[in-house]
């Protein structure tokens, strides 16, 4: 689907965003791409739809070079939600707001009218459609980027930074959205450093370190390689910590993972009576 | 965007021409700037024009003045042209199309060395308002984050597939609203933030505030002040006394 080739990336200013990237995304994947600040990880997501070319190397979508097609024509098969949603909000109502992209892709105006409603609904945005963008809040202003991208039904989905500014509950919302997204066979990559966020979804993970990419694997197997996080600067999950804590104290309830699940089975079975798993 | 940021973007650099007293590069700008007004031949602006790359290169800022130049020529080419259809002589035209570079670069070579605290104490030496100097000097510091605000909003824009070399001018005209309401709104929305943010932190609190760093001129700068009015002089004596002019 989207194959990074030996990528280097050097800012007008000479300094390296990426080096040497080599990579693929395949359909159906959800991918979060961690690492600190100045990583290089929204460079990366820049080069996928070619706002960003590649100084040597090639980063090619469904086979195609993003240097020989423009950002538009990418675009319709890669939606990305940018981090500051006030870098985009400019229409007189949220479902103006949605229906840009829509319009901008020559969708008919029966298709423009279906894909806005669901995008309110999917986001909770009903109650705003006729008003302006630039009043509602934070959170709210980030969930109607993200139903902009929804809209048209993008392969590949790239949300950046999604969380900032979100609230627990619309959190597990967005979680449940890209696990829909991924259940529907699209390509979901998260920028993020809320690793609380990420570890539920359970994606493969892809951690940056000054423009390259140092671990890339499933979130069970590398999330609890703490070393590496932490030379990333990418704290592991609290989940993670915990069960490790636990496991270093001889004294503690229960030493493993599979000591703690017949823990519970026994005290399951004893409280129904029943006999314990042994 | 290129042109302003490569011409008139302050970026730190260890030359000493950087650290001279910020007054003193004003002058050198001033005094490089009156002379390319001067000027009476193209041959007299080239001898001014290789002073400047000359302060450039001292000062190490060679590529970023020789870029300014560069992006400055499509404008000078503009004035060259309609002095061409207008005077019908080339002579004079070159000469106010160089002219045009060379006010651009005196300029930008003072911007470029002089950080925004040192213009804010160099305006403040100059008994303006202190409204006006932080006003002046917020905005000098503001244009770099608006460019890079101004790209990012068209990168967002462009991910939902606006093109912006698209179509005729008319077009291509209204492309831009996308860009331009986000970039005012949010310059609107971030100069009010930064209101609340000074009064919150004792902006006008008393007529008189203390500096952080107080500018004394040395040895060095004295010298380099003294030679560059000389200079002055003797370039503006030489031009109309002892060169060979050119007056159309």
């Amino acid at each position: 689907m989207i194959e990074f080739r030996d990528v280097t990336y050097i800012h007008e200013n000479g300094v390296k965003a990426l080096d040497g990237i080599t990579m693929q995304m395949d359909a159906g994947e959800t991918i979060a791409i961690v690492g600190e600040n100045g990583a290089g990880k929204t460079t990366l997501i820049k080069h996928v739809t070619g706002l960003l070319k590649p100084t040597s190397g090639a980063v090619l979508v469904d086979g195609v070079n993003t240097r020989e097609t423009s950002t538009a024509t990418l675009s319709r098969k890669v939606g990305i939600a940018f981090q500051n949603p006030d870098h985009q909000l400019f229409s007189e109502s949220v479902q103006e707001e949605i229906a840009f992209a829509l319009k901008n892709f020559g969708f008919p105006p029966d298709l423009v009218e279906k894909r806005v409603t669901w995008g309110l609904q999917l986001f909770g945005l009903e109650e705003y459609k006729e008003s302006s963008p630039l009043i509602l809040s934070g959170g709210e202003k980030k969930r109607l980027t993200l139903a902009c991208i929804l809209a048209w039904d993008p392969e590949v989905v790239i949300l950046d930074e999604p969380t900032v500014g979100q609230d627990a509950i619309q959190k597990e919302k967005l979680a449940g959205t890209i696990k829909m997204l991924g259940s529907t066979g699209k390509t979901v990559v998260v920028v993020s450093h809320d690793i609380e966020f990420l570890w539920p979804l359970q994606p493969r993970v892809v951690v940056m370190k000054s423009g390259r990419i140092v671990a890339d694997g499933p979130a069970p197997e590398l999330m609890t390689k703490k070393e590496m996080l932490e030379s990333a600067r990418v704290a592991e999950p609290q989940l993670v910590s915990f069960y490790q804590a636990l496991s270093r104290r001889p004294e503690s309830p229960f030493v493993d993972a599979l000591e703690a699940r017949l823990w519970i089975e026994e005290g399951e079975a004893s409280h129904r009576g029943g006999s314990a798993v042994t | 965007m290129m042109w302003l940021s490569s011409g008139f973007i302050f970026r730190k650099g260890a030359s000493r021409y950087h650290r001279l007293d910020p007054r003193v590069k004003l002058l050198v700008s001033v005094l490089m700037f009156v002379t390319a007004l001067i000027v009476r031949s193209i041959f007299q602006l080239a001898i001014v024009l290789a002073f400047m790359v000359a302060v450039a290169a001292i000062a190490t800022v060679l590529k970023r003045v020789a870029r300014t130049m560069a992006l400055t020529a499509t404008f000078s080419a503009l004035i060259f042209i309609i002095n061409v259809v207008f005077t019908r002589n080339l002579e004079t035209s070159a000469l106010y199309a160089s002219r045009f570079v060379a006010i651009v670069v005196s300029t930008s070579l003072f911007f470029i060395t002089t950080s925004p605290d040192e213009l804010e104490q160099v305006m403040k030496m100059f008994r303006l308002p202190r409204d006006v100097v932080f006003a002046f000097v917020t905005a000098v510091r503001f244009i770099p984050v608006m460019m890079l605000d101004a790209l990012q909003i068209m990168d967002a824009q462009k991910s939902r597939g606006l093109e912006l070399e698209k179509g005729n001018l008319l077009r291509r005209v209204r492309n831009m609203i996308p860009i331009l309401i986000p970039l005012v709104v949010n310059a609107v929305v971030r100069s009010g933030e930064l209101a609340e943010a000074m009064e919150s932190r004792a902006y006008g609190a008393v007529p008189r505030p203390t500096s952080l760093a107080v500018y004394r001129a040395k040895t060095v700068d004295r010298v380099v002040a003294v030679a560059a009015v000389l200079t002055f002089a003797f370039t503006a004596y030489s031009f109309y006394f002892l060169l060979p002019t050119f007056v159309p």
